[in-house]
């Protein structure tokens, strides 16, 4: 009895004691035995092990002391099929003994199929006492791949199988298998599904991350399958969708199966399915669907002795059922009309054999309509027994009704025939819309007595008459183009063209034609009068506009004006009262309104001419970051500012002020939202975008973009204000309090920068406004910003100044004299071109460019003759010139646009003289 | 140039059909230890309907009397849970659910009963599971037994309106081997899509979760 | 001394289930029944109760509120809740009162560890 110290821990102590007292005899032939043997007590909580022997120890790896006081299932894995454990312990509780393969684990993590056979040992009273366990490793039975083993057992599995064939025979042969397991989140895939997923085959095989699953996923379809996956992760038990697949630029429809396995306590453990391409399929199916839907074609397919025959969408519709898969054949047949043939026909089991034709009506379930069906269809036998009725029905009550019709109308044929000759006659006669036919030479056979009402010709003159010969010249070419078409016996739209009357003003008509044999016949409707209240419409639509503009132009430089002239009154009071300390506010006030002003006008330049954007890498972070204060400060304490960009930001092509100001432009508008303040959010993120998503977009095309964000928690727009948002003039500011160019001007400027503009807002909800910029695909470098201007001093060089403008005349030569130059200062050339043509000393020219008389260009010109190498600075303040400087600027000659300031003019004044030394 | 507000409504119905399908996936498992049996579903199908549109669809699959199971839910959002089956189904479900605890007469006694507490813990499962996904709660009344031709299962006892619309939802279910089949079918009403829908986004948000 | 076990549900088949996972496990034990709350509390004044089962979603007084009730009564007596309204909600109101969440429906399997566990239990001495 050595070997009873296996049974006698402390923990089953009594237990032990008890199987000794009852088994005695026997415990030792069984710690001989050559089978693994386990004893447990069906009295305790989980059943504890309370004995093993030797053989035991040998097969699970588990020494008796660890074995013992363990569960009874404590060999079970997650890959145990849980059915399985299932049916031995109802096995067990209804006859005591059980025996079945379950998959178990040895110590070592080495899983086998484990042929156990359990029965129960009763005490005197009948009760379970103990319950005796033998386990066979029957692992060779099972060989093959370890998938194909888990696979084999259960019932569940087996539906698994059978949905799989079906899939493989639906797609011959191409459905590949996954297996999720859940604690890890990782799948297993075979080779085929590695294959049609475009994944490593080994990689495949070993497992992958979720990741994996869902990349290749159309991104149209992912979202979709994710939640549907995710459902299936969470207990979901079936799984099936179809969704499309892009691998290697290709796209592929796919059709995935799945099942999620639960445990004992209903816990997901693993989510395991076949994928099957059904690319072809798929194409098939949408030919098949749309030429019965098209053709109103419903299909169905029964098998005799069934209640439900199977049915097509289309079928239900033609009956007036809810769409279904299945419909029982009564509820079919309960819609036919009593007097005529059923549409499925199985009484008392006869049906039919071969081809089957019938018509038959119905009353149409859903609005209790009468239409007459016909059903055509064949019966077939089954190899399996029993006969099959397959076949479609179409509704053929216009074709009915045309026959009826049809019937009624040769018995009245004659008295129609006159009766129709006199009708149409009495509308071509008294028709006021111009009626002709028009022949294959493109001359007119006939016309109505509307012509000459209207257009003053003689029915004489137009017979005979090319149509185009009455054409205004500008309409030509549109009716050559639709009378082409209509001889080609094409159908073409209505058109509006100008046709001359005797007197010789025009009239516009509004043509409908329809070829007809080897002519044209016309119907024209005189439109001048809606034309004309067309243009009208347009034109006051346009002032409206203009007047929107200007009303707002003037307003914004009312406020800038009054800022600058304020600014200047005060330091001329401050000057005269010798109080010079606080001065410096006040000239800053002024500063900032000019700049503003500059900045507007800047704008308005930008949003007509397009002017040409200075695109480089920019890194948006850093940029959002340098002007976060300035958003600050413009939003105010009441608005919290948020800013979120994405680490991994990539960098974007775009122009750094345009942007700036832009984002300027988002904030004030967001702003101005929320008057009872909120938080104003940017935040950057990297986006890729399809074509799909950039279909609004004129210049972008599919790739990466840096989204950036400017989201308020304002009160939105409504949808209809929402739909204007990005049109020019446009704004929701009274009249005078906005120009309406902001959001249309950052439209432009992403648009041109080849990016999108996205608006999303509802009423009470706040408005997101996204700008994507296409990412730029390099580093960053750093492009060198001008540093700041030092304006050295002159020495006495002259220049000779031409500028109209008293103000900006005084300041040039202010700062002329200041840099230590000598000024000459004119106001024309009529006062310039003496001192060009003089002996005088001059070694830079400075002109305006809109000058009264000649301009500064041809005043240029005219000092060129007599000194050629003149330099020359033209100021200006028109953008025009600058975007055609290359044509506008010769040798030796530069352009500064206004308003510049002072020190600019300095540094580029200085930089011409120094270069001409 | 308007801006294109992603059309979410697709995903939303995905995922209450999900969400479902979790739910009825506890039931069947329910129902499958009731029984005893392997319990099939269908894939789940959402309909937006009237309440009436919701009966055609039962009696147009039906042609006979159904009995079902009915047990009303409120909190964050309300309506109707019900198992349902064809009345020739009845006796045979009774029979599965009682196993060998019961004889047959006994059986055919209690029936009315053990239709209520199979209901009970089918459609508890269900709405349960549902509502811990959900992260609410919900209050569910005591089942009740309803025998009809399928018209009146959706009505409204307590003030008959019937012309509002619905969510229907409703999953297939046979048992293995004993021939019996019918519907879970839930009846959600919309007094609140804008806080439905705030759920939703969440329960995405949870089922979606890290795979990112 | 018998252990006696009382089961409230108001379902018949939900006792006759109950009944027999726990005969099967404790088939000495003596089992007493109750169609709701009420009832229930009829019983226990009447004779004694060692260890109570009950549904929660029953007409009148749901089951937590009766074992709310029976807790204050019987500190130690073990109590367990049934039902398939596995919300997390009622699970920790349930375990709040000391009472062991059993899942609908009851099984051999599901309802061993509660049994075992009151079994245990009643053979501490009582305090």
């Amino acid at each position: 009895m050595t070997e009873t110290s296996r049974a006698l821990s402390p923990a089953t102590g009594h237990a032990g004691t008890a199987l000794m007292a009852m088994a005695g005899p026997w415990l030792e032939a069984m710690d001989q035995s050559g089978v693994a043997i386990a004893v447990t007590d069906p009295g305790l909580a989980d059943e504890p092990i309370v004995y093993v022997n030797g053989a035991f120890e040998a097969l699970t790896g588990f020494a008796a002391a660890q074995a013992l006081g363990r569960p009874s299932n404590f060999l079970q894995t997650a890959a145990t099929d849980p059915d399985a454990v299932l049916a031995i312990g109802a096995a067990l509780a209804q006859g005591g003994s059980a025996r079945a393969d379950i998959l178990n684990q040895r110590r070592d993590g080495e899983t086998f199929w484990n042929r156990m056979s359990v029965v129960t040992i009763r005490d005197t009273k009948g009760l379970p006492a103990f319950r005796l366990t033998t386990l066979t490793d029957v692992s060779h039975e099972y060989a093959g791949d370890v998938t194909a083993q888990e696979l084999r057992i259960s019932r569940r599995d087996l539906i698994e199988a059978r949905e799989r064939l079906r899939v493989v025979q639906a797609v011959a042969g191409a459905a590949g298998g996954w297996e999720w397991d859940i604690a890890s989140n990782r799948f297993f895939a075979d080779a085929r599904f590695a294959s049609i997923y475009g994944l490593d085959v080994l990689a495949a095989a070993a497992g992958l991350p979720a990741t994996a699953f869902f990349e290749p996923i159309h991104a149209e379809d992912r979202m979709r399958v994710r939640i549907a996956v995710g459902g299936a992760l969470h207990g979901a038990e079936v799984f099936a969708r179809d969704y499309r697949i892009v691998t290697e630029g290709e796209v592929r429809w796919v059709s995935a199966r799945g099942r999620t396995f639960l445990d004992a306590q209903d816990r997901p453990v693993k989510f395991a399915g076949v994928l099957a391409d059904i690319t072809g399929q798929k194409k098939i199916e949408e030919r098949l669907h749309i030429a019965q839907t098209a053709g109103g074609v419903g299909s169905f397919e029964y098998l005799s002795g069934y209640g439900t025959a199977e049915v097509s969408e289309q079928f239900c519709r033609l009956l007036g059922f809810r769409p279904a898969q299945s419909l029982p054949v009564r509820t079919i047949n309960s819609v036919v009309h009593p007097d005529d043939p059923a549409i499925i026909q199985n009484r008392d089991g006869a049906i039919g054999s071969g081809q089957a034709f019938h018509e038959c009506r119905i009353t149409r379930a859903d609005t209790g309509e009468a239409r007459w069906l016909a059903s055509r269809g064949e019966y077939r036998r089954e190899l399996s027994g029993g006969m099959t009725f397959t076949g479609v029905i179409y509704d053929i009550t216009q074709t009915k009704n045309s026959e009826a019709k049809l019937r009624q109308l040769t018995e009245r044929l004659e008295e129609r025939v006159e009766a129709r000759t006199q009708e149409r006659d009495r509308i071509w006669n008294l028709s006021r819309d111009l009626l002709n036919v028009i022949g294959p030479d493109g001359t007119q056979r006939t016309v109505n007595p509307a012509w000459t009402a209207l257009l003053g010709h003689s029915e004489a003159e137009l017979v005979g008459m090319p149509m185009a010969s009455l054409v205004h010249a500008e309409d030509l070419p549109l009716l050559r183009l639709r009378l082409a078409a209509l001889l080609r016996g094409e159908t073409v739209p209505d058109f509006d063209i100008r046709l001359r009357a005797k007197d010789g003003g025009y009239h516009w008509v509004s043509w409908k034609a329809v070829p007809e044999g080897e002519a044209i016949y016309g119907i024209g409707r005189d439109v001048t009068q809606r034309k004309l209240l067309e243009d009208q419409l347009r034109q006051s639509q346009k002032m409206e506009a203009v007047g929107q503009l200007t009303g707002g132009l003037a307003h914004d430089f009312n406020n800038m004006l009054t800022g600058i002239l304020g600014g200047m009154d005060m330091v001329r009071r401050r000057v005269s009262q010798g109080r010079l300390d606080d001065v410096d506010r006040f000239l800053d006030a002024a500063m900032q309104s000019g700049q503003r002003a500059a900045a507007l006008t800047h704008r308005l330049l930008a949003f007509s001419r397009r002017q040409t954007l200075d695109n480089r890498p920019l890194d948006i972070t850093a940029l959002v970051g340098s002007i976060a204060d300035l958003l600050r400060r413009t939003l105010g304490e009441q608005v919290e500012l948020v800013v979120d960009m994405d680490p991994e930001l990539w960098s974007a092509v775009a122009d750094d002020n345009q942007l700036e100001s832009a984002l300027l432009n988002l904030a004030i508008n967001a702003r101005d939202a929320m008057p009872e303040g909120g938080r104003l959010t940017i935040s950057g993120r990297n986006a890729k975008l399809s074509a799909s998503d950039l279909a609004h977009s004129d210049r972008a095309e599919a790739g990466d973009y840096v989204e950036i964000g400017v989201a308020d928690t304002g009160l939105g727009m409504a949808p209809e204000v929402l739909a204007k948002a990005f049109d020019p003039f446009y704004t929701t500011k009274p009249l005078g309090q906005g120009t309406g160019l902001g959001l249309s001007m950052i439209y432009g400027f992403v648009q041109q920068s080849r990016g999108n503009v996205l608006i999303e807002s509802q009423e009470g909800q706040g408005t997101t406004i996204r700008l994507f910029l296409p990412r730029h695909a390099g580093a960053l470098t750093d492009a060198a910003k001008p540093a700041s201007i030092d304006a050295s001093l002159g020495q006495g060089e002259v220049v000779l100044v031409i500028e109209d403008d008293p103000a900006v005349r005084l300041l040039v030569l202010q700062v002329l004299e200041e840099l230590g130059y000598q000024a000459i200062e004119t106001a024309d050339g009529r006062e310039a071109i003496p001192i060009l043509q003089s002996q005088q000393q001059i070694d830079l020219l400075v002109s305006d460019v809109g000058l009264p008389g000649l301009n500064g260009r041809q005043l240029a010109e005219l000092a060129r003759e007599t000194r050629p190498t003149l330099p020359v600075l033209f100021m200006t303040g028109y953008a025009k010139e600058a975007i055609d400087q290359a044509r506008f600027l010769t040798a030796g000659m530069e352009i500064i646009t206004k308003p510049f300031a002072v020190d600019e003019l300095g540094h580029r004044i200085n930089m011409i003289l120094r270069q001409n030394k | 140039m308007i801006a294109h507000v992603i059309p979410l409504e697709d995903l939303e119905r995905d995922a209450l059909t999900e969400l479902v399908n979790i739910g009825m996936s506890r039931a069947a498992s329910s129902l499958r230890k009731m029984v005893g049996e392997q319990v099939l579903l269908s894939v789940p199908a959402l309909e937006v309907v009237t309440r009436g549109g919701a009966a055609t669809l039962i009696r147009e699959r039906e042609s006979g009397q159904v009995v079902a199971v009915r047990q009303d839910f409120e909190g964050i959002f309300s309506g109707r849970a019900l198992l349902i089956f064809p009345e020739a189904n009845s006796l045979a479900l009774v029979r599965a659910v009682t196993g060998g605890a019961i004889s047959a007469e006994d059986a055919a006694e209690l029936e009315d009963e053990a239709l209520a507490e199979t209901g009970n813990v089918v459609l508890n499962s269900c709405l349960a599971t549902m509502a811990n996904m959900l992260q609410q709660s919900l209050t569910m009344s005591l089942p009740e037994v309803i025998r009809s031709d399928g018209s009146s299962l959706f009505d409204l006892v307590e003030n008959g309106v019937e012309e509002g619309v619905v969510l229907f939802l409703y999953i297939n279910f046979a048992i293995n081997d004993r021939n019996i089949r019918g519907y879970i079918a839930m009846l959600m009403d919309l007094p609140s899509l804008e806080a439905l829908r705030l759920l939703i986004a969440d329960f995405i948000r949870r089922v979606v979760g890290d795979e990112t | 001394m018998t252990t006696t076990v009382l089961i409230v549900d108001d379902s018949k088949l939900a006792r006759i289930v109950i009944g027999k996972a726990v005969s099967s496990l404790q088939p000495g034990w003596t089992r007493v029944e109750a169609g709701n709350a009420d009832e229930a509390i009829t019983v226990i004044d009447a004779r004694p109760v060692d260890v109570v089962i009950l549904d929660y979603n029953m007409p009148g007084r749901d089951g937590i509120a009766l074992a709310e009730e029976l807790r204050a009564r019987f500190p130690a007596m073990p109590i367990a809740l049934a039902t398939a309204n596995v919300q997390d909600e009622i699970v920790a109101r349930a375990r709040s009162a000391d009472v062991t969440f059993v899942v609908k429906p009851v099984t051999e399997e599901g309802i061993r560890g509660f049994v075992s566990g009151a079994a245990l239990r009643l053979r501490l001495p009582q305090p």
